[in-house]
């Protein structure tokens, strides 16, 4: 692992949330931030450094928003999530019991919830239901990486569901297709840790669900809503991309010697290597950049520029690109479209797609 | 437009700009400060937008009225108000539900943040000197419970709190302010309100939409669910009473004892 530490230089290696444990899943073919993740480099920094940085992190009204309406289902010992639970899976009246493990105090969460989900596996008959304000722990490369998921429920058929409160509403039974997936992500997440944990304590891990709770607000009013998401592609996803951060060698056999993106500060705070250097080390490792990364990855504005740099299909999303397969880039593609290129072999087929686009675009312009 | 109302708009927009920068400047105190005074000055501003409509003062002041009334009264006092309606351990958040809905209102949540550790402190120097005080509740490992308040009077073991104890104290707050409900000639709506809300998650309690609650309805069906619940919440409550009064003192009984490796009760 010497050669991560020589990625990362000397500073101390970031730990990682389950945002950004979530975003990793998000997009599993991007080298970049395979490696930078791996390394533990603060991404954040990098962008700032090279003068991207990334327009990221909730407004202070959304996070707000968020936080009023997490209290608003949680209140009077989760009464109205008790309500939910009862609709939408039949909880029994008599199983109401409600343990807030923050009750210890901050510094002994970690072992308390341990304790709590350990005695609640053993003698499910008389355990309680929820548990607010868990803390679980993941080992991430070597690091362990602290989450907290909103609330754990139990006594739902005898298993664990993971419970995700968010504040984007429900509308009509619909939701934002891109939110809602980043909740499935980010309760994956937990689902892992809650997983690896039971295993830790000899349970069966599977007595974890893989359905997770969605809480929302419904329509336009304030009041919750359930729904129950299959989280199994995201854990899949999850596990994969975790187990290829354990296994970045082959990733790193290709590197240059001696690249590194240390952020070493001098006295001052200031990171003591030039910004065109880093950017530099950067680009020698591929990205694989898509709108979504926008959403999800703190060097998304470095990610863009360089794609629109060299006139890539990355730029479209991946829907495009991976129509435009075959076609390297966006002069290539626009060449084929009016004409003034000649397809090569294999892409007649694109060529002949992208010159009816343009007739029709010239039909409905003219 | 005249030129008391342009200055007033411009104490606005500076205060405005005062508290943006205070936010930023994550100077929560002064943001405070800062919010109470752009509160004064929007609602004279308020007022004088209205008396140059009508050519005369506005008469019906509501809300400076009701603030004065508030007043009066200690927070304190106030709370204790709402806890004696409650007779259960109860989260800030509703004690000030409860006094805007039936007494005098303006309390704010976080007025009620300080309170029970400044109780101990009196508590500590002079022992009962006060007929009441207002305590935390205890948990199952006898440390104080986060976020509840309670009445030093109550026996112990209405102020310990087993796992089932939340939706047990829940159901009887709702069966308390229900039965408070049907004794006042004139319902307050904020009240009304409040019990509607609270009917929402008790199976029975709502026949169906949005509407106002009927107390008596609501009384019912928390009666019943509560017949599920108080066996068992009875026994554990009072197991944990049992422990309390052997292994703590007096000031840990009100107040809880530390957890372990807590650094606090240094006063």
């Amino acid at each position: 692992m010497s050669r991560l530490d020589d990625l990362r230089g000397p500073v101390p290696a970031r730990a990682h949330d389950a945002r950004a444990i979530a975003a990793l899943a998000a997009n599993p073919g991007c080298a970049r931030r395979s490696l930078l993740d791996a390394a533990g480099v603060d991404k954040d920094a990098a962008a700032r450094h090279v003068g991207f940085p990334a327009p990221f992190g909730q407004s202070q009204f959304a996070i707000t928003r968020g936080n009023v309406f997490e209290s608003l289902v949680k209140e009077n010992g989760c009464a109205e999530l008790l309500r939910l639970l009862r609709e939408l899976m039949g909880l029994p009246i008599a199983q109401v019991g409600y343990q807030d493990v923050e009750n210890v105090g901050a510094h002994l969460r970690a072992s308390h919830t341990r304790a709590l989900i350990d005695r609640a596996a053993r003698e499910s008959e008389d355990s309680a239901v929820f548990y607010d304000h868990p803390l679980l722990s993941l080992r991430i490369a070597g690091q362990t990486s602290y989450l907290e998921p909103d609330v754990v429920a139990f006594q739902l058929g005898g298993r664990f569901h993971v419970v995700e409160i968010k504040s984007f509403s429900v509308i009509d039974g619909q939701a934002e297709p891109e939110k809602v997936a980043a909740a499935a992500r980010q309760a994956a997440v937990y689902v892992l840790a809650l997983r690896a944990l039971m295993e830790e304590l000899g349970h069966d891990p599977e007595r974890v669900s893989h359905d997770v709770v969605l809480v929302c607000p419904e329509n336009f009013a304030n009041r919750p809503v359930a729904s129950l998401v299959d989280v199994r592609r995201q854990l899949a996803v999850l596990r994969r991309q975790l187990a290829r951060m354990t296994r970045v060698d082959r990733l790193l056999e290709d590197l240059p010697e001696g690249l590194t993106f240390s952020l070493e500060p001098d006295a001052d705070g200031v990171p003591t290597r030039s910004a065109g250097e880093l950017a530099e080390a950067l680009r020698r490792v591929p990205a694989r950049y898509a709108p979504d990364c926008l959403a999800a990855c703190d060097m998304c504005m470095f990610c863009r520029d360089e794609a629109r740099g060299c006139g890539s299909t990355d730029l479209l999303g991946r829907q495009v690109r991976d129509q435009l397969g075959g076609v390297s880039g966006m002069d290539e593609a626009l060449g084929l479209a009016e004409g003034t290129r000649e397809p090569e072999e294999g892409q007649e087929e694109i060529a002949r797609l992208l010159r009816l686009a343009d007739r029709l675009r010239r039909e409905c312009v003219a | 437009m005249s030129e008391p109302l342009d200055a007033l708009e411009q104490r606005i927009a500076e205060l405005r700009a005062e508290v943006r920068r205070a936010v930023k400047a994550r100077d929560t105190s002064l943001a405070r400060l800062l919010r109470a005074d752009l509160r004064r000055a929007e609602r004279a501003w308020d007022e004088a937008v209205v008396t140059e409509e009508a050519g005369k003062p506005a008469e019906e002041a509501g809300p400076a009225l009701r603030e004065s009334g508030a007043a009066l009264m200690p927070i304190r006092e106030q709370v204790h108000q709402a806890l004696l309606l409650l007779g259960v351990p109860t989260a800030a958040k509703l004690v000030v539900a409860v006094n805007e809905a039936f007494f005098a209102g303006g309390l704010r949540s976080p007025q009620l943040s300080s309170l029970r550790r400044d109780e101990e402190r009196s508590f500590r120097s002079d022992p009962y000197a006060r007929p009441y005080y207002l305590c935390a509740a205890l948990t199952d490992r006898l440390s104080p419970a986060r976020g509840l308040l309670a009445d030093s009077t109550w026996p112990l073991e209405v102020r310990v709190v087993g796992p089932l104890s939340p939706r047990v104290d829940f159901l009887t707050t709702a069966v308390r302010i229900a039965e408070h409900l049907t004794r006042l000639a004139e319902p307050p709506p904020g009240a009304v309100r409040l019990l509607s809300r609270m009917a929402q998650n008790i199976p029975g309690a709502v026949e169906g939409g949005f509407g106002p609650a009927d107390p008596a309805t609501v009384v019912g069906a928390a009666r019943a669910e509560l017949e599920v619940h108080l066996p068992a919440d009875t026994a554990q409550r009072a197991e944990v009473a049992a422990r309390a009064g052997d292994q703590l003192t007096d000031v840990e009984r009100l107040f809880g004892a530390a957890a372990l490796s807590t650094l606090r009760g240094a006063c």
